[in-house]
């Protein structure tokens, strides 16, 4: 991706490669402004043809439900191509939204990415 | 609002996304100063949020010229209120209760989620009417007090 890195609207993007995965990292709040910006990034991976899509939440800090709205959009989006949206997050306030809202039956949740690093290399 | 008393304070937003975040901020200052704990000033803010972003949406998110939103805030002893009102075209709010008994409220996680965090929800709105939306979350005891 081009634009590696965004900034503005309190929050900013960053994608790399960790492995097969495609790691979004994020950092500020996610909500009905900035929102949009994550799901651009989503798009943007899917048409590239990246299925397996890691979001970090970690330097998040603030996500409401348009961002939980983007990040089960994105997951639909590479469920269609057989891949996979998984999160990293080890803060209690994000995953607490999680827990209300059922999501985190929903997503492949890491508490970090040396966690996530971890499972690949057993997987 | 209810018929409480406290200090109120005012903030008339434009309806558009970007100012979600100035109503977060100031519920969040006003329960920071209340002694509210960490955990029910991010409940308080998410709330917020929330009702800002549906009143928002609603209204029409800045397309065209779209009447502001009003946000008032009560402080009073032991609780805050937030009473978000717009001026969009309003619904019948008895279709929310329908829809939660249905079960078909699988789109958004946005009522369910404010109804969740705060201790008291209320929504008034009629079709051409607008919507008020209040909430209210009550002080609670730290632990050791208890």
């Amino acid at each position: 991706m081009d634009n590696n890195e965004r900034e503005g609207a309190g929050l900013e993007v960053k994608v790399e490669s960790v492995g097969e995965f495609s790691l979004i990292g994020l950092s500020g709040e996610v909500d009905v402004y900035s929102a949009p910006k994550l799901r651009e990034t989503i798009k943007t991976l899917v048409d590239d043809g990246k299925f397996n899509i890691i979001v970090d939440l970690e330097k998040v800090a603030f996500l409401d439900s348009t961002g939980l709205g983007v990040l089960v959009g994105g997951l639909k989006r590479v469920k269609h191509h057989d891949g996979e949206l998984g999160i990293i997050c080890n803060q209690e306030k994000i995953l607490r939204i999680f827990r209300i809202t059922g999501l985190t039956k929903v997503f492949p949740i890491y508490r970090s990415r040396e966690e996530l690093l971890n499972e690949v290399k057993e997987a | 609002m209810p018929e409480r008393e406290g200090t109120p304070f005012e903030l008339e937003i434009p309806a558009k996304a970007k100012y979600v975040g100035l109503a977060r901020l100031l519920a969040g200052s006003i329960a920071r100063r209340m002694h509210f704990s960490e955990e029910s000033i991010d409940d308080l803010k998410l709330a917020i949020s929330e009702v800002c972003t549906n009143a928002i949406v609603h209204t029409g998110n800045g397309e065209g010229e779209k009447p502001p939103i009003l946000v008032r805030y009560l402080a009073g002893k032991g609780f805050i209120t937030v009473e978000v009102k717009d001026q969009g075209p309003g619904f019948d709010p008895s279709c929310i209760l329908d829809r939660e008994r249905e079960g078909l409220i699988s789109k958004g996680f946005g009522i369910p989620l404010i109804k969740s965090l705060v201790d008291v929800f209320e929504c008034d709105s009629h079709p051409q009417a607008g919507t008020t939306v209040t909430i209210t979350k009550f002080l609670k005891p730290e632990k050791d007090e208890l």
